[in-house]
């Protein structure tokens, strides 16, 4: 595998605010690289850096094996952008804008345009300021493929869209990358990366915290559990089980959380009568805690 | 319309720059009709006038010639401030709004660069004053046949040219501001300022002492100090004022170029 996006020692400070600082991080071909992170931890930042919109205080970052700052051109040519809150020309219609854009990009072929604006059942013909916000995204995310670029940053693309075109976006993406194409996306909600990604990169005020595979984050992702009992329980029965901390009992429910595998509580708890079992999805927030450690900090 | 960004900047201005034009004509016209009219009674008036104020409006010598009566009623203050009013208007919004909009993002993700939107955005601005200076000329030009005023086309064309080449210097500079900081508000304001202090500079140094070696100091002066209206268009002049635009496009290039664009 190749590399497409990496970072050295990435820095940005605006003035004395915090950006992002040392980022080391690298994106493989082929691969959809999840950038996750609570709002203003500096995903943004490092994404104006690589299309050269802001320059880094230190550390560079090469794309396509290009320099950002001295290969910009190159690199933007073979990438396509998109953000979240995407504003787009409102005197236009969404077909003038793409056709706009598309002369920019040196012509783009206007069928593969429309195929995409079916699949998002988009209506070109819309003057732009009479969209909706999903429709002006959906706008958003065809400019962004419409030159069938190797490589898709997309930031937060799908934020504040309704299930179903969110679905529609997951699906373009994925078959983006079944193409061969590679992106990197941003996101702060979980699910969302979990869906979407291979690998993920989790980024907390500025600092790369840790990479990780979909599968190994989950894996170790703290989950909280609450069985409740058809009969009395001590918390004893349950202390000194592997990844299983937070311990307590009320009205015969257990309250815990658990870090990995479910097996070792799911096995003592089978001893007992069993009512109710709930496991709530691991929240961004007890990722986070994961490398943060602390289960107290949790509590907070 | 929209295979550029000059292009597409120029489509942006398709509804104003029709009303533009015919405003500058009208008004033109309807000033240049009233010369037969009112001409006489008007020089009159000024010959009343205390001495320093018709300097001040203007410092034309024969007050009651058609090139008199025009360099008073519309090229000491209406055509320069008109120009202004768009060129600033212009220059200090067209990449400025991009930037606060965030349209500017979206825009430079394609493979374009940013001197590159700086150049074609300030060509569209050149394009569109000489556009509109044209339709004033055409006011001119149709009123003076209308009311049989005896004037040189050619000495209009080159008053109303230069005070194109004054407007092109001012939205320049509010371009440069823009580019150099990204505020829409600033940049407006910084060059309506200097625009306001060079006119009534140009105005006042002839009366005031003190003021007077620094009257080479305003755009003004190279707009009108020569007469164009009745001398022509001065070279040397005309290449000061557009010195002044290219110094200014350099740096908005490079502090364009140089600087983080806002989210």
């Amino acid at each position: 595998m190749s590399v497409m996006i990496r970072t050295e020692n990435l820095t940005k400070f605006y003035g004395k605010n915090r950006g992002v600082i040392d980022l080391n991080l690298e994106v493989q071909r082929g691969e959809i690289f999840g950038f996750l992170g609570p709002n203003g931890a500096g995903k943004t930042t490092t994404i104006r850096t690589l299309l050269d919109f802001i320059r880094p205080t230190r550390g560079s970052a090469t794309i396509f094996g290009l320099d950002s700052r001295r290969d910009s051109l190159e690199i933007r040519k073979r990438t396509g952008y998109m953000l979240a809150d995407l504003t787009l020309y409102r005197n236009m219609t969404a077909a003038e804008f793409l056709r706009y854009f598309g002369h920019l990009r040196g012509g783009v072929e206007w069928r593969f345009v429309q195929e995409l604006a079916e699949r998002l059942e988009s209506d070109l013909s819309q003057p732009i300021r009479a969209l909706s916000r999903g429709n002006r995204q959906k706008i958003g995310l065809i400019q962004a493929l419409m030159h069938r670029p190797e490589l898709l940053i997309l930031d937060e693309p799908s934020s504040g869209l309704d299930p179903l075109i969110q679905r529609e976006f997951y699906n373009m993406i994925t078959e983006a990358r079944d193409d061969g194409r590679t992106a990197l996306l941003s996101s702060h909600v979980l699910p969302e990366v979990e869906r979407l990604c291979d690998r993920v990169g989790i980024i907390r005020e500025g600092r790369l915290i840790t990479v990780e595979h979909v599968a190994s984050l989950k894996e170790r992702a703290l989950r909280r559990l609450e069985i409740r009992f058809a009969v009395p329980v001590t918390e004893e029965v349950f202390a000194g089980l592997p990844g299983v901390s937070d311990l307590r009992v009320e009205n015969n429910t257990l309250h815990c959380t658990v870090m990995g595998s479910l097996d070792p509580i799911i096995k003592a708890a089978a001893r007992l009568p069993v009512v109710d079992l709930i496991s709530h999805q691991p929240s961004l927030e007890e990722v986070f805690m994961t490398y943060y450690g602390g289960g107290d900090e949790h509590a907070k | 319309m929209l295979s550029n960004v000059f292009l597409k900047t120029l489509r942006d201005c398709r509804r104003s720059l029709p009303l533009w034009g015919i405003g500058m004509a009208l008004l033109a016209l309807w000033v240049i009709v009233l010369y037969p009219t009112i001409g006489g009674i008007y020089a009159d008036y000024l010959e009343d006038l205390p001495p320093s104020l018709a300097i001040f409006m203007g410092g034309v010598s024969d007050i009651a010639s058609p090139e008199g009566y025009l360099s008073i009623e519309i090229f000491s203050f209406m055509v320069p401030l008109l120009f202004l009013v768009l060129t600033i208007g212009f220059g200090g919004s067209t990449i400025a709004r991009e930037e606060e909009r965030g349209t500017l993002d979206l825009l430079l993700s394609n493979p374009i660069s940013r001197w590159r939107v700086v150049v074609e955005k300030f060509a569209a601005m050149a394009v569109i004053t000489m556009l509109v200076a044209l339709f004033l000329w055409l006011g001119l030009a149709i009123g003076a046949t209308i009311a049989n005023v005896e004037i040189s086309f050619l000495r209009m064309a080159e008053a109303t040219l230069s005070g194109a080449l004054l407007g092109l210097a001012f939205g320049t500079l509010a371009l440069a501001v823009a580019c150099a900081t990204g505020k829409r508000g600033l940049s407006i304001g910084v060059a309506a300022a200097l625009g306001i202090v060079s006119f009534f500079l140009n105005g006042f140094a002839p009366l005031v002492e003190v003021l007077e070696p620094y009257r080479k100091l305003s755009p003004f002066y190279y707009y009108s100090g020569a007469e164009p209206l009745i001398n022509g268009l001065n070279l040397g002049h005309a290449a000061i004022l557009l010195g002044f635009t290219l110094l200014l496009v350099a740096v908005a290039l490079i502090t364009f170029e140089r600087r983080d664009l806002a989210v």
